[in-house]
């Protein structure tokens, strides 16, 4: 048994298992917890099996390369991994404290394990059209999850978000095709053998674009935004929490994996249409954050401008940016799962999470307070936080670059970050208004917080403890920009060569 | 390539397109339906022209074969579509239950209910 199908399966055989015990129970909630913390027990084996470089190959069914389909583990697959694992074992125990467990949709947990199969088989395979598949996956959980618990008022903001991804996948389908007929082969070891000799073949170019589009797509890139800071909040608090911090990381993680491992690295032209559009993405999902007016409105469009920073240090592209893109994923997918989790909080608290609405519970619960202003600062990216380090990276890597314009943009995002993290801050915390019903009563808040706690807690570490952390991201950003490596690994493991 | 695909690829994706890009959603249905099986044609293109050769069924006879890789991609993908096409009818279903529409116009007025509050959860 190879360790890399493992957070394929665990997810897979847990959510069939949940299926067929349909009524919600503490027993079946012990049972999608336990396999969370399995699945993070298995993934941080991973990260400490790689932790110093090297590929981990699986040929399901033995097939050899180009035929057989690869699944395959880097350091940085690893480690996203973990942080799914990580992320669904907080989400769930937020919900089991926030609903008691008969009133959970007998579909909920299932349905996160399927989502879960999805994500993992994203960050593992290493074949283009197993991708899509694991995609599809991964989307039709997606779509199920969102209306799964929406009333009649939210499920109609469901259908831009179906709509605009059906529309992604079907030109997913396209460019498998495309890219099957240009290479002849749909393995992502192969396709890096062939690319190699298309480098500048305009063919090339236009593959790269189309495909690093429909990622885009997934993962809220400007122009192809739209659909997301609207359907986000329909979601329930810890479910939306999930897909802040997963969905579009997907995403990035794949047009990360394309851009250093797949493609030819000469693709300067595509590299700055990336950074481009980050930047502008990152100032657009800014405003818009500002502009909105609850707060899980203004943190989905924080996604965007989040994604905008990974983006851009993807763009970038020297091993220093990719690090730093790597570093970056870690602490927003700790830190924005977190805030969707206050701003849950907050809606127990005051009933509401319009800003207008809202207030008093600085006196009222100071810790948490406390505890969303830590969160808050590091996506602003202030010094001993983990958001910190990777906007500086980030910035340096544009400097370095003499990309002035792109890292002044950067730092400016980051200030408009600070702005309307402050204007949840004041209206929700800061404000006294005795009209304002804070429910201290509700006896749910206390465990809530406590899981919002542990987050905290693992993105101070993340922070404080950034020299190991960006040790291994510089690992993980060595071997994913490593082509020959990866070929090399495919190879042994199919035990043939890859014909170029 | 067999260019008589190549134009019903061209015509299935207009008239797909042309549907997303209404207002019903029963019509956007119909236009992710026309455009997934574009997409399918689309990839079958790719095994290159058929003239000649034998579907990929090993009965022991000589001669080129078809290229069986993207017609195994297709029906993949013809499965997943089929899912999502059951999940969306469903979805369009309770969405005329509830609203007693389907068109985007009466589902999304003008008014600025998007920076409208969510209702307050239950507890």
């Amino acid at each position: 048994m190879n360790l890399v199908l493992l957070p394929v399966l665990l997810p897979l055989l847990t959510g069939l298992a949940l299926l067929v015990v349909a009524r919600p129970s503490r027993t079946r909630r012990w049972v999608g917890a336990g396999s969370a913390l399995l699945q993070l027990v298995v993934a941080l084996a991973l990260v400490v099996h790689l932790r110093d470089g090297g590929w981990l190959v699986m040929m399901s069914g033995g097939w050899a390369a180009p035929h057989g389909i690869a699944i395959t583990a880097d350091l940085l697959a690893a480690l996203m991994v973990s942080l799914a694992a990580f992320t669904s074992l907080a989400c769930l125990l937020y919900g089991y404290f926030e609903l008691p467990a008969s009133e959970e949709h007998p579909l909920r947990l299932p349905l996160v394990q399927f989502l879960l199969t999805g994500i993992n088989l994203a960050f593992l395979t290493g074949d283009l059209f197993n991708l899509f598949v694991a995609f599809e996956v991964m989307l039709v959980a997606s779509y199920a999850l969102l209306t799964l618990e929406a009333d009649n008022w939210d499920i109609k903001q469901a259908f831009p978000y179906i709509a605009v991804n059906l529309t992604g996948s079907t030109l997913f389908l396209c460019a498998a095709g495309l890219a099957y007929s240009l290479f002849g082969t749909l393995n992502l070891a192969h396709i890096a053998t062939r690319a190699t000799a298309l480098e500048g073949d305009p063919r090339l170019v236009a593959l790269a674009l189309l495909l690093l589009g429909i990622f885009a797509l997934k993962a809220g890139l400007f122009p192809l935004y739209l659909w997301l800071p609207g359907s986000y909040p329909v979601l329930p608090t810890p479910l939306a929490a999930l897909f802040a911090g997963l969905l579009t990381k997907v995403g990035i993680f794949v047009i990360l994996r394309l851009v250093a491992t797949v493609l030819p690295p000469g693709l300067d032209q595509v590299h700055r249409v990336l950074a481009v559009l980050a930047a502008v993405t990152m100032v657009l999902g800014v405003l818009g954050a500002i502009s909105r007016n609850f707060l899980r409105g203004i943190l989905s469009f924080h996604i965007l401008s989040q994604v905008g920073f990974m983006v851009l240090a993807i763009g970038l592209f020297t091993p220093l940016s990719i690090a730093a893109a790597i570093l970056y994923l870690v602490h927003h997918i700790v830190v924005k799962s977190s805030l969707f989790l206050v701003g849950g909080v907050v809606s127990v608290l005051n009933r509401s999470d319009d800003l207008d609405r809202t207030g008093n519970l600085w006196n009222a619960a100071p810790g948490l307070a406390m505890l969303f202003l830590v969160q808050a600062l590091s996506l602003a990216g202030l010094p001993p936080l983990s958001g910190f380090w990777g906007k500086y990276l980030i910035v340096v890597a544009g400097f370095g670059l003499h990309q002035w314009l792109l890292a002044g943009v950067a730092l400016m995002a980051g200030l408009l970050t600070l702005f309307s993290m402050l204007k949840i801050w004041i209206a929700v915390f800061w404000r006294q208004d005795d009209h304002v019903p804070v429910a201290v009563g509700d006896a749910r808040w206390r465990p809530m917080s406590w899981v919002v706690g542990g987050l905290t807690l693992v993105s101070l570490s993340l922070g404080l403890g950034v020299e190991g952390l960006f040790r291994l991201a510089r690992q993980a950003s060595e071997t994913a920009l490593d082509r020959p490596g990866y070929i090399r690994a495919v190879q042994t493991a199919s035990g043939r060569p890859l014909t170029p | 390539m067999a260019l008589d695909t190549i134009l019903l690829v061209g015509v299935l994706v207009t008239c797909g397109t042309y549907l997303l890009l209404q207002r019903s959603f029963v019509r956007i249905l119909f236009g992710f339906l026309i455009l997934s099986n574009a997409a399918n044609l689309f990839v079958l293109c790719t095994s290159g022209e058929p003239g000649n050769r034998l579907a990929p069924i090993l009965d022991g006879r000589p001669g080129p074969r078809v290229d069986p890789l993207p017609q195994a991609l297709i029906l993949t993908a013809i499965v997943i579509g089929f899912g999502v096409t059951a999940y969306l009818v469903v979805l369009l279903y309770r969405l005329f239950l509830d609203h007693g529409t389907t068109n985007a116009a009466d589902l999304y007025p003008p008014d600025p209910s998007t920076s409208e509050p969510l209702p307050p959860e239950e507890s």
